[in-house]
């Protein structure tokens, strides 16, 4: 009865997902194993063909700009909020809270539009260039849009609120006597951040990462807009094979590397996790 | 080699309240000195204060003569074991110990033989690689007790060291925190609420009440010859009466007018006149209870009362017996056990006397104090008002 | 270093908050081109009341995202739930397949959703859109319904059921009024998840089925009409209001 009553409850859930998510996934790694002819239409039979313009150069390089973006977007984020969350963690509670809801408040505005506010902000004719040039940093014919640096600026600006949610989680409950214990024998409050503080919510820092670089490995949108011309991603290109080249095949073959891109750094972090278990109670 | 501490005019305050109230006092080079409070009235700020981790607001504080008021924690000669130990959670039990020494940038073969010295002291070798939660709570105590000492400050800091533990283990590593003590011969500044710890171990104790200090001398002095109320109720337990002074009698008695009370004579060593407003302290151990009346003797009180409860410790029993309006407690030790004896009971009509030196005369304590030496209800429900302790920290 | 740590800090929140307040200034910016400053001008909130194609999609968007966060939180509810009463093996996979969507990027759910719905020849249209936003939604309800449940003491459910109550009264009295903020959070969150959505709905969408983030980026890719301007800052305030109210709910819920 018992085994009815969960199956009853687990049923709505697992069943949707299974049918929306499970099997759509296998239809496009099931799909990356055919070919389509110009129209479209996809070919019977199988063929490994897709899997072979996987290792022309240009794929190669796509794959490498990604990968690269994607970590370079991950480690400046990172860097942002380690200090980040450790700051609003220290702080009294009112101000915390304060300091958590500014973070959500852009977070949960929209997507696009806070995309698009870049756009506007790194206009050629602009705000920023204009007080950049002013100041001397840059000069008149640097420019800011359409290459990969507007790229990382804004997967960073979209990405990092993401890593700081679970280290600000982290950092909430870490035991901040283990400071006063760490001064207490004689290391500075700098020290006591590098040798007690980082090591301990080290897990946390793990789980952040991932929290950037799966978006950031799938970016379209951000390179679509601020990117221009050549700056292309896997999560673009993938778009341009089903809507621009009607190549479905390839498409799924896309989809397999970015899974993969994707899936690596998330197996590698849990199996980190699974054997480090003493070390890290509570603070994952 | 044995450091002093000095604490000159210290003053703290955390928003309104007073955590520390001009408090001044001296610990003795090597000795073991605790200071006792209720929860959360100031001692740990005075503890902290001595650490480093806040200072004062007014006042100086020395460490063997040096003055240390302005000093961060890590450049100061003194180390504290935490409440809740604070061990790093991602080093093991070895480099947890190690930690200060590293920070100190000793040199390794130095550093490999102290801590295996103190893990000798501490008796923790098989448990040299473990992890903090692969190890129970006292083990976890006796760890943050070698990693403060394996610096060897000129004073150890103790905060409530023992409380997280269950009774019997408490008992023991009080022992052992005594024995360490005598082997290092360091100064040990010690916080507790628990008046039997600080008794059983401390060689002076310091009595804080709101952040200031009641009376500070060893535990045999404070429970003997209590200087307030206040000191009389957190020690140990007592009666108190309300009465008034009557006439001198000799020339250290006096006579007191209790209500509902034959007049009772009392030692008067604070030469209060007649006329004042007093307690009367009166400790169960020094009340001798039975059934027929003992007899007469110039300084003894004697008073008539009935049983109205008994709690029998195996050790002791304790008779609640009503007197007047008052309901006194009086400890009887059972020293051998007499088939024959009577032993009394609820209802019994007994006598209560005790000799005049044994009680002594204070000032009356603040109403706030009230519960600290509550007697057992008489109603259910009848304590209820007194459930909050309003002491901030 | 605590000073490093305030500057890092302060320069984030700048940071975070530079691009919108840029955007809601040249919102009221006169000029056409978005460049310089040319004076203060409501022109493009004006012209924007007068936009039907906008007027469409928000419909559109509201519509999706009225059902499919409704039908998401009560899919996220009962997954939430069981996952918290039963322990077998099944919920080890079920918990697998809700945790799954959370660590793929959105694009490989959007193609994978489109070749579904072009298998089974379902025609792309707003329901199509509806059903892929239940389907991304659901994850994180689900998990924000089961961290709170793990909350409720187990011996408050114990004292219930010693006093006589049945599975479904426990569930009705106890767990169901304990669960409402949550239950509301959870809502606002997918209804807002679903607003925003651009990237999945690309993918599923059907001609004359926009949605206000699809219609948004087509204006976006060709060409900066200042109308996104003025539209954008009415966005951000709108999902100002609803984080604001997301989180008293959410913090109400923890004391």
């Amino acid at each position: 009865m018992r085994r009815i009553k969960e199956a009853m409850l687990t049923f709505p859930s697992f069943c949707w997902l299974f049918f929306f998510f499970i099997v759509p996934a296998c239809l496009v790694y099931i799909l990356a194993f055919k070919t389509a002819d110009y129209t479209g239409k996809i070919l019977p039979g199988w063929s490994l063909e897709t899997f072979y313009s996987l290792f022309d150069s240009r794929s190669i390089s796509l794959t490498i700009r990604t990968m690269w973006l994607s970590i370079l977007t991950t480690g400046i984020s990172i860097f942002i909020a380690v200090p980040l969350s450790y700051y609003m963690a220290s702080c009294k509670k009112e101000l915390q809270q304060k300091l958590l809801l500014s973070l959500m408040i852009p977070l949960w505005s929209s997507f696009l539009v806070r995309i698009f506010a870049w756009k506007v902000v790194l206009h050629p004719e602009g705000l920023v260039k204009t007080v950049l040039v002013f100041i001397g940093i840059i000069d008149e014919q640097t420019i800011l849009l359409y290459n990969d640096i507007a790229i990382v600026i804004v997967m960073v600006y979209s990405y990092f609120p993401f890593a700081v949610l679970p280290l600000y989680s982290t950092a909430s409950k870490f035991d901040f006597q283990l400071f006063e214990a760490a001064m207490d024998l004689g290391a500075t409050k700098r020290k006591s951040f590098f040798s007690i503080y980082l090591p301990v919510i080290f897990p946390s820092i793990l789980t952040a990462s991932l929290m950037v670089l799966i978006p950031a490995a799938g970016a379209y949108v951000i390179p679509e807009i601020v990117g221009g011309n050549g700056a292309e991603m896997l999560g673009n290109t993938i778009v341009r094979r089903v809507f621009l080249d009607n190549n479905l095949p390839e498409a799924s073959t896309l989809s397999l590397l970015l899974s993969v891109v994707v899936l690596i750094p998330a197996i590698v972090i849990a199996t980190w996790k699974a054997s480090h278990t003493s070390q890290i109670k509570g603070y994952s | 080699m044995a450091a002093s501490i000095h604490f000159e005019r210290v003053s703290k305050c955390f928003g309104s309240a007073m955590a520390a109230d001009n408090v001044s006092f001296q610990v003795t080079g090597g000795s073991f000195f605790s200071i006792l409070g209720p929860s959360g009235c100031g001692k740990t700020t005075l503890l902290r204060l001595v650490a480093g981790f806040d200072t004062p607001d007014q006042g100086r504080i020395f460490i063997d003569g040096q003055d240390v008021t302005h000093l961060p924690p890590h450049k100061r000669p003194v180390n504290t074991v935490f409440q809740n130990y604070a061990l790093f959670p991602h080093l093991t039990v070895r480099e947890n110990i190690a930690f200060g020494l590293r920070i100190a940038r000793k040199d390794s073969s130095h550093i490999v033989r102290e801590v295996d010295k103190m893990l000798e002291l501490i008796q923790m070798e098989a448990h040299a690689d473990k992890w903090p939660d692969q190890i129970s709570g006292g083990q976890k105590q006796r760890v943050a007790i070698a990693r403060a000492l394996v610096n060897k400050p000129k004073v150890l800091l103790l905060d409530e060291p023992i409380s997280a533990l269950d009774l019997k283990l408490r008992q023991k590593m009080l022992l052992e925190l005594d024995l360490i003590h005598d082997e290092v011969g360091i100064t040990f500044l010690y916080i507790t609420h628990d008046q039997t710890e600080a008794m059983a171990v401390s060689d002076q104790i310091a009595v804080l009440h709101r952040g200031k200090i009641e009376q500070v001398g060893r535990p045999c002095e404070l429970y003997e010859s209590p200087r307030s109320s206040f000191v009389a109720a957190f020690i140990g337990d007592t009666n108190f009466l309300d009465g008034t002074v009557d006439v001198s009698v000799e020339k250290d008695y006096s006579q007191l007018h209790i209500e509902d009370f034959p007049p009772v004579l009392c030692f008067n060593d604070k030469k209060l006149s007649p006329g004042e407003l007093v307690h009367l302290s009166l400790r169960p151990e020094k009340l001798r209870i039975s059934r027929e009346k003992p007899a007469d003797h110039p300084l003894h009180n004697a008073l008539k009362g009935v049983v109205e409860d008994v709690v029998y410790q195996g050790d002791h029993t304790k008779y609640w017996v009503r007197i007047g309006g008052y309901r006194l407690g009086v400890t009887q030790q059972h020293g051998r056990f007499l088939l024959d004896t009577q032993q009394i009971t609820w209802k019994d009509e007994v006598w209560v006397w005790w000799h005049a030196d044994d009680s002594y005369i204070l000032e009356r304590y603040d109403a706030s104090d009230e519960k600290l030496i509550e007697a057992p209800s008489e109603k259910v429900g009848e304590n209820e008002e007194n459930e909050e302790s309003k002491c901030e920290e | 270093m605590s000073r490093t740590v305030r500057w890092i800090s302060y320069s984030a929140f700048f940071f975070l908050y530079l691009p919108v307040i840029v955007l809601i200034i040249s919102s009221f910016n006169a000029s056409r081109f978005g460049g310089a400053w040319e004076g203060f001008s409501l022109t493009w909130y004006q012209r924007l009341f007068h936009e039907p194609t906008i007027w469409n999609a928000l419909t559109n968007s509201l519509i999706v995202a009225v059902y499919s966060s409704v039908l998401a939180t009560i899919l996220g509810l009962t997954s939430a739930l069981s996952l918290h009463k039963y322990r077998s093996y099944l919920q080890k996979i079920h918990l697998g397949i809700i945790l799954a969507p959370l660590v793929m990027p959105e694009i490989l759910m959007g193609i994978s959703l489109l070749f579904l719905f072009l298998a089974i020849s379902v025609k792309l249209s707003l329901f199509t859109v509806f059903l892929a936003h239940t389907t991304f939604c659901i994850s994180y309800i689900t998990l924000l319904i089961k961290t709170r449940l793990e909350s409720l003491e187990n011996s408050i459910v114990e004292a219930a059921r010693d006093l006589g109550a049945s599975s479904w009264q426990v569930f009705w009295k106890i767990t169901l009024p304990f669960l409402t903020p949550t239950l509301v959070a959870g809502w606002l969150l997918a209804f807002t998840l679903s607003l925003d959505d651009f990237v999945i709905t690309f993918f599923v969408v059907g001609p004359g089925a926009t949605t206000l983030p699809v219609y948004i980026y087509s204006m976006m890719k060709f060409g900066a009409p200042p109308l996104i301007n003025a539209l954008s800052t009415l966005i951000l305030l709108f999902t100002a209001i609803i984080t604001v109210i997301y989180y008293h709910i959410a913090e109400g819920d923890r004391s």
